[in-house]
């Protein structure tokens, strides 16, 4: 990183946020990637030694997100979507058009959701900003998420897991399982080791 | 139309408004966002896109056919949806489309294979104008206060009930009853949501 916080290969002409800490031996591909950034936290983001984001990955955090990449985590082009907490562990591998979301950003009411939609045209950037509950997102180390999946809010991924393309992960997955399907179920276990 | 609008990290305007076609139609205060967002832009309807007000359609792709034509209320919230329209939609007040969802009332194809080789042959270089086979086509319809997730598909034909909830990832090939929520591929019905 320069000092200026800007990307010496970046095509965007972004810096990186003050509140966000990214390892000397990280590799951030673009600043465009915290085009809807916008965490009040003093570590908005922790991108670890080895970690590494791609085109397409966004950090689309809120005023009290937090998210953190772990140890050599490759993450190819994720959608963050996080008011609260999402963690990436060590040595996980995130592919393109995962979506990682710990909330819905509007309320499941219909009335309190018609409420935030006539409140997102007054604001700069546009965007939906409710308080609604959200519930961590924990992606344990060694997890590989395939392309397209989304992963929901209060789900934990658990150690060494694989997700399959294109699935929705609804509930907990346990350590060491291969999972598919939207919803997505335990298709096979994997040894540890 | 609105000011572009940036965050303190972005130089550039990171919803930038975009001019749209003469056959589109905006309300008072609704943004158009995205350098993609009329570039498959293809219909010659009058009136082929109406929109309403305040609406907010962040890098949304407006894909639509030569007679397509698409319909948008008031107050909704659509980012980087893929409108995929050969025929009509009719979308409600207060739908929120979520990041990479698409919605599509056509098959693109036609399903038996000799037709199919036609199709294929009509859309090379070599069709030279030759008229494609008939393509099923059926008009999308989300009625008011829908929520649709990222990376949802909707097919043809379809129509989303009054308040249903489509969680993200859904593949709907039916219609969804006013108020549930749904998930799966294919999409069923998981609770309610008012």
């Amino acid at each position: 990183m320069n000092p200026d916080r800007t990307l010496p290969w970046d095509w965007y002409p972004g810096r990186i946020p003050e509140n966000v800490a990214v390892d000397d031996m990280a590799y951030v591909e673009t600043t465009y990637s915290f085009c809807f950034f916008r965490s009040q936290l003093p570590r908005g983001v922790e991108i670890g030694p080895g970690a590494s984001t791609y085109l397409g990955t966004m950090f689309d955090v809120g005023p009290h997100g937090r998210v953190k990449l772990g140890k050599c985590a490759l993450v190819h082009g994720a959608r963050i979507i996080c008011d609260s907490e999402i963690i990436i562990g060590d040595y996980a591998l995130l592919s393109w058009n995962v979506v990682l979301m710990d909330t819905y950003r509007v309320s499941f009411n219909v009335v309190e959701r018609r409420k935030e939609l006539e409140r997102v045209p007054t604001r700069q950037p546009r965007l939906a900003e409710a308080d609604v509950p959200a519930r961590p997102v924990r992606i344990e180390r060694n997890v590989w998420i395939g392309f397209d999946s989304c992963v929901l809010p209060g789900v934990t991924i658990g150690e060494g897991s694989v997700v399959g393309a294109r699935s929705v992960v609804a509930e907990d997955v346990p350590p060491y399982a291969v999972v598919a399907g939207n919803p997505a179920r335990v298709i096979r276990r994997l040894e540890n080791g | 139309m609105s000011e572009p609008s940036s965050t303190p990290h972005s130089p550039r305007p990171v919803q930038r408004a975009q001019v749209p076609p003469a056959n589109v139609r905006l309300g008072p205060n609704t943004l158009v966002t995205g350098e993609l967002s009329f570039k498959r832009f293809l219909s010659n309807e009058p009136d082929a896109l109406v929109i309403g007000s305040h609406c907010t359609m962040d890098g949304v792709h407006f894909a639509l056919g030569e007679k397509g034509r698409v319909q948008i209320g008031n107050y909704c919230y659509f980012t980087n949806a893929v409108l995929l329209c050969e025929l009509e939609m009719r979308i409600g007040n207060y739908v929120v489309i979520g990041w990479n969802a698409t919605i599509a009332d056509t098959d693109f194809h036609p399903l038996k294979p000799a037709e199919r080789i036609a199709d294929a042959i009509a859309c090379s270089p070599l069709g030279q104008g030759r008229p494609r086979p008939e393509i099923p086509k059926r008009p999308v319809t989300i009625e008011d206060d829908v929520w649709i997730g990222p990376n949802a598909t909707l097919l043809k034909g379809v129509r989303i009930g009054t308040g249903a909830f489509i969680e993200a990832g859904s593949l709907v090939t039916r219609d969804v009853p006013a108020h549930a929520r749904i998930m799966g591929n294919p999409a069923q019905v998981i609770g309610e949501v008012r």
